[in-house]
């Protein structure tokens, strides 16, 4: 066991854990910060992605010792009442169904426009790649990028 | 709202003739439920009497309440059934703050009955959309019934006592407005939760209007007519799901997320193989893992219990187990496909200018719902608490109950929102391991399954072969139509008692018979979206593509001419036109349609592809729905688009395959599903029209694979009969 000092959605979080335990297991299971999800554990679903400063990583892949003093920002910390525009966008476009997955496809896209404000659909496709939706609302994801994007349709 | 429903307390009889019960806040309830009064068909919830029964069941001057029944699916002697359960299972309440709130049972699995279910309500009471919520009722098989959703019966079996409800409930805030002001009723009028007296020009809102109208004599059902389709403001509008904000912030609670703090983590390493069980282990090295609490054998494998959910896995990675790997450690797919097909009988000779014959086999399917399966069990003494996403909440109950060896009536569950169902979450199997490990463990536990667990210990969509006999005449038009299958059984085919014969008959009329044959197998099998429709239709709607091959007619026109039902006509009709059949498409592309009746609903699909060098492309996706009155069509749509997504990845890309007597595929990247490259254009033209809403959870499924199947013999000449078709071969 060894203490980490985290930085989560803005505040300071000390956590005692096993350098190796994955982020995800420390934002849900120690910190209670139940939005990012669990699809795999293997880092094949995309259902737990997080931003360590602006890069999206599959947060059952990164052990705690390696956050190192990234900042962390999940989806509770992407905007407070979801006013992100990302996150607006996914409201306009009505994309969840069962909405487990959405919290790792909002933070992918999120980063991605971060990065690359005006992606074309194959930069889109790319980012979203291995991350699945069960429920099938990929056409209503690429719509909501695209808007949140300023694409016109 | 968990207070809402209240225990009864003593039995009378009423001067109404009816029987009446006093609940323990001293109000009159009456039932008088007939279970002809609950019978679905064609009509759907349009049979039901104006005996769905509606009652107060608050206090007085809180606000209003009215309780109802909502149709609940039991075991009877002919299998499952709808009927009425003794106690009210839903409230509408109104209160002084002017927030509506419906209190359901129903859980959402992502199909959005939550946000269906409650415009329902909303419209006849000429509700304010924006102060309309729903709460998730708590379940109790004994008093409620059990308010499982499958079969994309919930909002059907709902529609009509729902409706009642609102109806009624704003018939009593008017007469309450009317008492107060000292006019008629009927010159009152509601609009968006607020009664208006235009010619006294005053006005209240339900608000205002609550506690006077919770003290107003429930009205007679004939005197609360119900609204004519044409003037509903809120049904048939697109509605964006009630719960989305929660569901793009995070702040959704599934089952893994509605543990109390305190839970303790558990995992279960279960036997690998089909039938294995437990010899012996070592957990010696597990307990050292740090964080891991509790080391236990618990039914057939060894549960480990820990602070936090990594060292859960961490301790089942450190056991040392011995398996007894059972009597079928040497299973495989080959061995399956054998003893499916030495099922099937020889098929009656075909009199006929040419005959077809044709075997197709499709594989078993995992459900692979996003959220892994998991259940939060804590047992006090002679009780227990459950937080379950689960779509069977009196099975999750009963389940449980016996378990622990405690009445039912003692287990309190609480359901969540659901991260997929499928079909998956009727089963209680996992509540059932979550309870034997509750037992041992002081405080909550919660069990989460791995994605490897879900992949492999699922209740799988059965595998099965198919084969055909039929045959043309000399004008090319298909005369018979004989076939035989055999689907894998495993231990769970509650859903399936329809019997798959009586579902696989072709819908054209075409001469011939139908045998089916259930194969015992030691997999589990299980409802999976659309249940035995899977595979049925994907087997029969490319089989009718042959015999229109052989006959050298058009597959459209075909199903014009013979189709016996005129709905699903007009939608092979639409589906045609909107996706321009036959238009020229470039070498190597093709176009497939192919249709399906079900749930009280019809759609048809066609569907484009091209093939490069093997490689299939979908391009497009054309879908027409007719799912009569459609209550959400943003719903509709966003249903039609998902089934057509689930259609296209198992007929390209999915398969659970069975090695050495267990499942190979360990997670999403070997199970094989489309992801958003994938994914073509999906086009959703529906019918508008109809006074009953058809089921749409299912109906979206079942003709895209064979759409995608006959579009590849388009494409290539190439007549695919196994899926999933993940290239075409040379």
């Amino acid at each position: 066991m060894a203490s980490f000092a985290l930085s989560v959605n803005g505040k300071k979080v000390t956590v005692e854990a096993e350098p190796d335990m994955p982020l995800l297991w420390v934002l849900r299971d120690l910190i209670q910060l139940h939005g990012t999800k669990y699809g795999c554990g293997v880092g094949v679903c995309g259902a737990c992605v997080v931003h360590l400063d602006d890069d999206p990583v599959r947060s059952c892949m990164v052990g705690v010792q390696a956050v190192g003093n990234r900042k962390i920002t999940t989806i509770e910390g992407l905007s407070t009442d979801g006013s992100h525009p990302v996150q607006k966008a996914w409201i306009a476009e009505n994309v969840p169904q069962c909405g487990y997955c959405q919290p790792g496809q909002i933070m992918e896209a999120a980063a991605l426009l971060k990065k690359t404000p005006r992606p074309s659909r194959d930069e889109i496709r790319e980012a979203m790649a291995e991350h699945y939706c069960r429920c099938g609302t990929y056409p209503r994801i690429l719509k909501a990028i695209e808007r949140a994007a300023g694409v016109k349709k | 709202m968990r207070n809402v429903p209240a225990d009864t307390q003593s039995d009378r009889t009423s001067g109404r003739g009816e029987e009446v019960r006093l609940n323990e806040d001293g109000v009159v309830d009456w039932l008088d439920l007939q279970e002809e009064d609950f019978a679905f068909g064609a009509k759907g919830g349009a049979t039901l009497s104006r005996r769905d029964v509606l009652r107060i069941t608050a206090l007085a001057g809180t606000g209003l309440v009215l309780g109802l029944c909502l149709p609940v699916r039991v075991h009877g002697e002919n299998g499952l059934a709808w009927t009425a359960p003794f106690e009210p299972n839903a409230w509408v309440r109104v209160d002084p703050d002017n927030w509506v709130t419906i209190t359901a049972g129903r859980p959402d699995m992502g199909q959005g009955v939550r946000t269906s279910l409650a415009m329902i309500v909303a419209d006849e009471l000429d509700a304010d959309w924006s102060r309309v919520r729903i709460v998730q009722a708590p379940a109790d098989m004994a008093r409620f019934g059990n308010q499982g959703t499958g079969g994309s019966m919930s909002v059907r079996s709902s529609f009509g006592p729902l409706r009642r409800a609102g109806a009624t409930a704003r018939a009593m805030l008017v007469s309450a407005a009317a008492s107060q002001w000292g006019v008629a009723p009927g010159s009152l009028r509601v609009e968006r939760g607020v009664v208006y007296d235009d010619a006294g020009k005053r006005k209240a809102t339900f608000g205002q209007l609550a506690v006077a109208a919770s003290k107003v004599a429930v009205p007679e059902a004939d005197a609360v007519p119900l609204k004519t389709p044409d003037r509903f403001t809120i049904i048939g509008k697109a509605t964006p799901s009630v719960d989305l904000n929660a569901m793009v912030t995070g702040a959704a609670v599934f089952g893994a997320d509605a543990a109390p703090k305190e839970a303790r983590h558990a995992v279960l390493a279960r036997p690998p193989k089909f039938r294995g069980s437990l010899k012996s282990f070592d957990d010696s090295a597990a307990k050292k893992v740090p964080g891991v609490r509790q080391v236990v054998a618990s039914g057939n494998g060894v549960a480990v219990v820990a602070d936090h959910t990594w060292a859960a896995l961490a301790g089942r990675d450190a056991l040392e187990i011995v398996w007894d790997d059972g009597p079928h450690a040497n299973l495989n797919s080959e061995a399956i496909s054998k003893q499916l097909r030495a099922a099937i009988p020889e098929l009656p000779p075909v009199q006929a200018a040419k005959v077809v014959e044709a075997v197709y086999e499709v594989p078993y399917l995992a459900h692979a719902t996003m959220e892994p399966m998991n259940c939060t069990v804590h047992v006090q003494g002679d009780r227990a608490r459950v937080w379950v996403p689960t779509q069977n909440p009196g099975n999750v109950q009963n389940t449980v109950a016996n378990v622990l060896g405690i009445p039912a009536a003692n287990v309190e569950v609480n359901i969540t929102l659901l991260g997929g169902g499928f079909g998956r979450r009727i089963s209680a199997d996992y509540a059932a391991e979550a309870a034997r490990i509750a037992k041992d463990v002081e405080g909550p536990i919660q069990l989460q399954w791995s994605r490897d667990d879900d992949m492999r210990h699922d209740n799988f969509r059965p595998a099965s072969i198919h084969v055909f006999r039929g045959g043309v005449d000399t004008s090319g038009k298909p005369i018979a139509w004989h076939q035989r299958f055999a689907l894998a059984s495993g231990r769970d085919q509650a859903m399936s008692e329809r019997g798959p014969a009586s579902q696989a008959r072709n819908r054209y009329g075409i001469e011939g018979t139908t045998e089916a044959a259930l194969v015992g197998l030691p997999i589990a099998t299980g409802p999976w979206r659309s249940v035995n429709e899977t595979q049925i239709v994907f087997a029969n709607e490319c089989f009718f593509d042959e015999l229109c091959v052989a006959g050298g007619k058009d597959p459209v026109a075909m199903r014009l001419e013979m189709l016996g039902m005129d709905r699903l006509k007009a939608v092979v009709r639409l589906a045609a036109e909107k996706s321009g059949w036959g238009t020229p498409m470039k070498k190597g592309q093709g176009r497939g349609i192919a249709c399906f009746a079900g749930y009280g609903s019809f759609i048809a699909q066609v569907c484009e592809v091209e093939v490069t060098d093997g490689e299939v492309k979908v391009l497009r996706v054309v879908a027409a729905i007719d799912c009569g009155l459609a209550i959400n069509p943003l719903g509709v749509e966003q249903q039609v688009e998902g089934a057509s997504i689930d259609g296209l990845s198992t007929a390209l890309k999915a398969a659970i395959t069975i090695e050495n007597g267990q499942i190979r595929q360990t997670s999403f990247s070997d199970y094989g599903w489309f992801e958003m490259a994938d994914t073509p254009v999906i086009e959703v033209h529906r019918i508008v029209g109809g006074e009953e809403p058809g089921g749409m959870g299912e109906v979206g499924f079942p003709a895209m694979s064979p759409a995608v199947a006959n579009a590849i013999f388009a494409a290539t000449g190439k007549r695919l009969r196994k899926l999933p078709i993940r290239r075409v071969p040379e």
